[in-house]
Order: structure tokens, then sequence, then C-alpha cells
């Protein structure tokens, strides 16, 4: 079926190239359990072009961080892959007039989970990856030692455990059959609330382990399509400086807590931030948390539609939320 | 005896703790409860396991060169007779303890001598890092990890590289031969363990025999020097090398050779520190100047300068030593799949056709 499904995404492309600039995908990685992103502005490059259940990068990022793809021609358009999840970040995005709607060419894949290699590590250390497939509900990679076979459940990546728009809620094509949410829309902050159910003495404790191997490589920061302010960002800027360079609990709980507050209401929980993190802290957690308030107390959910104004992006002297 | 002694398997943990005793001990452990996949250098308390069976995901760079350290505390003081006469001191007073980074792969510890000719080869010798590395010895394991991200033997080193070790840990059945190379280490062995069986050693140096023959990667540098000064303004290769690469600093944060840092004082009131911390050529701020002008303006300058740094400019300045030590930390972790060595491999690729 994924191999339907890419031969069908490498037609499409084909027939839409003409009219695109640029086309961004993704193409196979260092190991088959990785996919790179890709643009392509030519037809031999089409073939390159994947889908599968390893894509795990949200592309929507390159849209505006800088350079940020601008079509050369200004009657092209800019055609972008995007799962379920990354078709959200297209609506922030574009609600917030950082991309222009028609200037894009969307083909929205209906996704059923992506691999997250750590997961699949922490179960077999896998040495040399020859192959890696879903079949049903199994992963199956044969690498130097042979084939292993995992329960899909063990290995997919926690956004996607918790998924309740599989499907791309914006496109132009869509490639492949939806397909249905893996959890009860009730079940969407599980995570959060089981945390919150600890004691705050755990909780504090839990952040302060977490937080304490940041790096402050601002992987997350650099993912996220909605961290735009970019060389301004607070962590880094001189002047103002807002933080040291010590590399103590407080300096990173700011940052990523700001980082956090920066996404509230904004934040369409599409993990990148916890998928790139070299050190795998849970940020994105912390986003969900905001997210639940926002949800709870404003009735507003990220990402879904392209014409309403995210809550923080707007002043409501009636507002009856909070 | 000559140097050697065998540990059991059983008996690593209590050979740690002995070891603990006499020195500041650094292990490959855990970082995360649960996680043995997510490691890195910690200094050892008592009973903590070592990893030893797969390569750190953070290298011991750390070790030797700190990600902040203090370089000096300074404190204004007023004249409470004249308010507007202001002195200054200064302290810095550093305390260096004698170190063993046990367990280290032969990539990590070979990564030290990019470190050591940068910091204490002159003209400037740096003296933060250079009594850090006089006080510190290394244990190298010969490595039986290698996977499809490691290329150190392109990078002239090897499985079984010894450059920069003061022991080599052997693996061989039931435990490891842990074998002293330099005068240093010696004593620190006494009474640790009994020397191994002849069996045990025979073991070992097969190991180390079999070890040293296994190339780890293909990548070939000849060349790759000159190709990249020649490619260096060909903006249009650097722009697709660097198309999907995010800015961020994971690539140079889990490098054992990145080296550069920036220097801040971080001042509260009259009193304050200066700070030496390690910085990304990722970052817009790297090479931000004080005029607001920025020489490496975009992320494909950025990119090109680690590329070039450690393939083309080290080696140029240190007599063909490359600035890499092929421990692929930052294939394995980059968001992007980014393969340094696809990048420095097509450096060569018709070099000379646009130009």
């Amino acid at each position: 079926m994924i191999e339907t499904d890419t031969m069908q995404l490498h037609k499409l492309v084909e027939e839409a190239l003409p009219e695109l600039d640029t086309m961004i995908g993704w193409a196979a990685g260092e190991d088959p359990l990785h996919t790179r992103p890709i643009f392509i502005r030519s037809a031999e490059s089409i073939p390159r072009l994947i889908w599968s259940p390893f894509c795990a990068q949200n592309l929507t990022g390159y849209l505006v961080k800088p350079p940020a793809l601008q079509p050369a021609d200004k009657n092209k358009q800019i055609g972008i892959c995007v799962k379920g999840c990354d078709s959200r970040s297209l609506v922030a995005l574009i609600q917030e007039k950082f991309v222009t709607r028609d200037r894009l060419r969307i083909f929205g894949i209906p996704c059923r989970g992506t691999v997250d290699w750590r997961k699949v590590m922490r179960q077999v250390r896998l040495s040399y990856v020859k192959s890696a497939r879903v079949e049903d509900n199994r992963l199956i990679v044969d690498d130097a030692g042979g084939s292993h076979n995992f329960d899909l459940e063990d290995v997919l990546t926690r956004k996607c455990l918790r998924c309740i728009h599989p499907n791309p809620v914006v496109y132009d094509v869509m490639v492949g059959e939806p397909t249905v949410s893996r959890i009860k829309p009730e079940d969407l902050y599980r995570d959060v609330d089981a945390l919150e159910k600890r004691p705050l003495e755990e909780r504090l404790a839990f952040w302060q382990a977490e937080l304490d191997r940041c790096m402050r490589c601002y992987a997350c920061r650099n993912a996220c399509p909605l961290c735009v302010c970019q060389e301004r960002c607070i962590a880094e800027t001189r002047d103002p400086k807002w933080l040291t360079q010590r590399m103590g609990i407080p300096e990173k709980f700011l940052f990523h807590f700001i980082h956090a507050m920066h996404l509230a209401g904004r934040c369409t929980e599409c993990g990148e931030c916890e998928r790139v993190c070299p050190m795998e802290i849970p940020v994105t957690l912390m986003k969900e948390k905001l997210n639940k308030i926002m949800e709870e107390m404003l009735g507003y959910v990220a990402g879904l539609d392209p014409t309403a104004i995210p809550p923080l992006l707007t002043f409501n002297p009636g507002e009856t939320g909070v | 005896m000559a140097g050697k002694i065998f540990i059991a398997l059983d008996r690593l943990t209590l050979v740690l703790d002995k070891l603990s005793e006499k020195i500041d001990l650094w292990i490959p452990a855990s970082l995360q409860t649960n996680n043995r996949e997510l490691t890195g250098f910690v200094r050892r308390h008592a009973g903590m396991v070592a990893i030893l069976d797969r390569q750190s995901t953070l290298p011991p760079k750390k070790i030797l060169l700190p990600q902040v350290e203090t370089l000096l505390r300074f404190e204004h003081r007023k004249d409470p007779q004249d308010p507007l006469k202001v002195s200054v001191s200064l302290d810095d007073k550093s305390e260096v303890r004698p170190a063993l980074v046990f367990g280290a792969h032969p990539c990590d510890v070979r990564a030290f001598l990019t470190l050591d000719r940068v910091f204490t080869n002159g003209p400037y010798v740096d003296p933060y890092y250079l009594e850090r590395r006089r006080n510190t010895l290394f244990a190298t394991l010969v490595c039986l990890q290698e996977d499809a991200a490691c290329f150190c033997s392109s990078v002239g080193s090897g499985p079984a590289d010894t450059e920069g070790s003061d022991f080599r840990i052997i693996p061989v059945d039931g435990g490891y031969v842990v074998e002293a190379l330099t005068q240093k280490a010696q004593s620190l062995l006494d009474s640790l363990g009994d020397a191994p069986t002849q069996h045990q050693e025979a073991q070992a140096m097969q190991v180390v025999e079999e070890v040293a023959k296994r190339r780890v990667g293909d990548l070939d540098l000849t060349g790759s020097a000159e190709a990249f000064r020649k490619r260096f303004e060909q903006n249009d290769y650097w722009q697709e090398m660097a198309a999907q690469c995010l800015s961020c600093g994971v690539c140079t944060h889990v490098c054992p050779t990145c080296y550069c840092f920036t220097i801040t004082d971080e001042i509260e009131n009259l009193r304050g520190e200066r700070l030496r911390s390690w910085d990304s050529c990722m970052f817009y701020q790297y090479s931000l100047e004080a005029s607001g002008h920025n020489p490496r303006p975009s992320k494909l300058n950025r990119y090109r300068n680690r590329v070039g740094h450690k393939f083309s400019y080290i080696p140029k300045k240190y007599d063909g030593l490359i600035g890499c030590s092929g421990c692929g930390r930052c294939i394995r972790s980059c968001p992007v799949s980014i393969d340094i060595r696809q990048i420095v491999g097509r450096l060569k690729e018709n070099a000379c056709e646009s130009k």
C-alpha cells in the first residue's frame, strides 16, 4: 500500500511539476530507518521521492525559516508533502500570514504513524540496517544481525500514538486513502494527564532531571515551523541579553518555557521539537499542557481552520474564558 | 607484572569503585533512567554502572573542554570615601584534579589531538585546557561496536587506535584485559586485579590484531582539502548541500572535535564572571560582528565553515591532521539526515567543472 502511495505521489508530482518552482518531499536517508528532506526542481529527481512510515520530518518549516523558499517565477507554486500533523502547521502558518495559501500546492498524505528510530534502538541495538518496512501492525527490520520484528505500537513516535488528525486538514491533492485515528479524542492529553496526577515535587524533579540534559543546541527551536523569531530569539540575543551562557537548569528552564509560552494556542503538536532533541527530552509535553489550557479555557484548537484567529494573536475585550 | 590486568565482568563495578578512590573517574553511563541508549560521560559515584558495549551518545570532550567554564571572577569595589573611585579585583583560581576517563572509544580519544593542536601548540597556549589535559588519563576501548555511521579509518584512525591513550581496554571472554601504555598509567593498575592468564593474554592479542585489520568507513580524503578550496565560492554547491540544514547545533554539540567557543561576561550588579562556553558555527550569532555585519549570514556559509574547518583549514594548518575523528555522531543525530561523508565525498566530483 505504501509502495502504491509512493507511485501515486510520483505521478501526481510529475503532472504538477511544470507549475511548481520547487517540490519539497522526503527521500531516503542514511539508512532505511531515516529519511531526509529533498527539494525537487527537475523531473529526474522525482523517483527519489518517497512516502513511508519513516518520513518523520515536518517539512513546512522550510517555507518560513531563512532562506525561506520563494518561487523565482511569481506564477509558480511551491509543492509540499504533508502528513496530517504537518498540514496543521501549514494552517497555522497561513493564519499568521507567513505563507500564502494559493502559492502552495499541498500534497496531503494520510498517515498511520511514523516510526521513532530511537525507540527501535532501545529494543534492539541495530547495526548496518539493510531494510525496514511496516506490515500491518508490525515493523520488520533487517540488519547485520538478522531480521527483527517489532510491535508497531512500541516503536511509533509518541505524537503518533496520540494523533487525532491522521488525515491532512488542508490539501490540494490527497495521496492514498484516508485513515482513522488510533485513539479516542478524549485520550488526546493522556500523557499530560498522567504527569499532572503526580505530586508537585515529583513533577519538579521530573522536569529538572529532563532539562538537566539540555545542551542548548536549539534543535527544538530550529525544527519548529512556528518558532519564527529566528536570530532574534531571546535565548541568544546579546542586546538585550536575557539569558547567561551558564548551563544551569534556570537558563534551560527559561528558554524552554519561553519557547512553550510563545507557542501557546499556536503549537499544532507536530512533535518536531521532541523528535529532533538529541537528549530525548519530552519537550512537546510542555506545549501540550498549554494547548490543553487553551482548549479548556478558550475552546480553541490550533491548526484546524485557516480563517480562525488564534486567541493570543488577538484582543477581545469581552473575553469570557479567562 | 608488565602492566596488564584482567577484570572479570562481575568485578568491573568493584574495580571502578577502587579506582574512584584514587582519582576522579569518568565513565560512559546512562543519562536517562531506563534508557541505555542515551549515554554520556559522567563523574562516577559508587555503584554507578559503566556502559561499555556501545559508543556513547555524547563524547568525553567536555572533560577537557567543559561546555561552560569560569575563566575568572571579578568584582568592582567602590571606595566608601570617594564613590567615583572604583577598583576591580580579579580571581582566576581554578582547581584541576587528576582524572581518568575509563571506556572512551578510539575516535573520542583521537579527537583530542585536534583540540591539543589548537589549545596547546602555540603560539597561544590555553592554560585552562592544558592543565586539565596534563592531569587526565584515558583508558580506551578496543572498539568492537562500529556501525554504519562510523568512518574512523577514513580519517587516519581505526578501531584499535591507541593514539592519545594511557590504557587499552581489550574485551575478552568474561571480561577485559586492561593494558597500561604509558608510564603514568602503570602505577594506577597496581592492586586493581590479577595479571591475565596466558590464555586471556593470547586472546587479547588476537582481538587487537583482528580489530586493527578492520577498515571502518570508505571515505577517501586524498585531495579533499584542495577540492574544498576550489569549491569555496561555489554558492550553488553549498546551497544544495545545506538546503535541508536546520541551522541547529546538534552536530557541533555532539562532535568530539568541534572546539569553537564564545566568551561572555555575566554580570550581576558589581560582580560577575567571565565565562567561556561552546559556540556553534551553525548559529547566526557565531560570527556576528559588533557592527551588525555578519560575514556568514546564511546557513550555506555556516555549513560550509563546518566542512571546511574540519577537512581543509585544520589539515592545512596542522600538517595534514584531519579535524574529524570519524565517530559518526553528527550523522546519527542530525534531525534531517545530513551525512557529512557524502558532502565531503562530493567535493571532488567534477570540482574543476564550474571554476
